[in-house]
């Protein structure tokens, strides 16, 4: 199970800038839907780098599914070289995202976000225009479904507005 | 973003919402949402290690 308001404090204690989307972002829009990991765009910049790679060492990152005994070490060199990391910690699944189809980087989607307040921790969260926009470039036939529930939530704000 | 048209698929989908349950979150709190979600995972795991234990 993902320690959500853990991970979201180890993040925040380091100063991480991210951006929460994917299933948990929907879940902060009122999805119900499952999703068992936090999904997250970080900034590619050098400080933030140097953050992540401190924030999640006592996590133990692993590469999620992969075998064990695999010569992966979490560390600034290994998250400059790579871009997206989907993970295993020790507070449950992480997915670390540098860039999303349809989305780009942090600094493109920071003007689709929201500051939300969980768990005693500030953050921003991608805004639902955007999830859906994100989730439907992706194009995968799984998220059709999510996001057919994305739009009703969208439907049901605006009958309120 | 620009506005995206509607999609066949997803609007099919869109009639087996189940909005009175979207309607509920949407009283939530963001924290209270994600609260939920903990205890759905629970729940899932508890369900999953049941269906281990039998096989």
């Amino acid at each position: 199970m993902t320690d959500f308001p853990k991970l979201l404090q180890v993040l925040s204690e380091y100063r991480v800038e991210f951006i929460i989307i994917g299933g948990a972002a929907a879940i902060v829009h009122g999805s119900s839907r499952l999703t068992q990991d936090l999904d997250v765009v970080y900034h590619r910049s050098q400080e933030n780098i140097t953050r992540l790679a401190n924030a999640l060492q006592e996590q133990k990152p692993y590469l999620r599914g992969a075998p064990p005994g695999l010569p992966f070490q979490w560390s600034e060199a290994t998250i400059r070289m790579g871009l997206n990391f989907t993970l295993q910690t020790n507070l449950g699944d992480l997915d670390l995202l540098g860039e999303v189809t349809g989305g780009g980087k942090y600094e493109d989607l920071l003007d689709h976000t929201f500051e939300i307040e969980v768990f005693g921790v500030h953050c921003l969260c991608l805004n639902l225009e955007t999830l859906i926009h994100v989730k439907r470039a992706v194009g995968r036939p799984k998220d059709l479904e999510a996001i057919s529930e994305l739009e009703a939530i969208q439907e049901e704000q605006q009958d309120e507005e | 973003m620009n506005s995206l048209e509607p999609n066949p698929v997803i609007e099919v989908y869109k009639k087996d919402v189940d909005r009175t349950l979207l309607r509920e979150n949407l009283k939530l709190s963001y924290e209270d949402r994600l609260k939920k979600l903990m205890q759905l995972q629970r729940f899932a795991d508890e369900l999953q290690k049941a269906g281990r234990h039998k096989q």
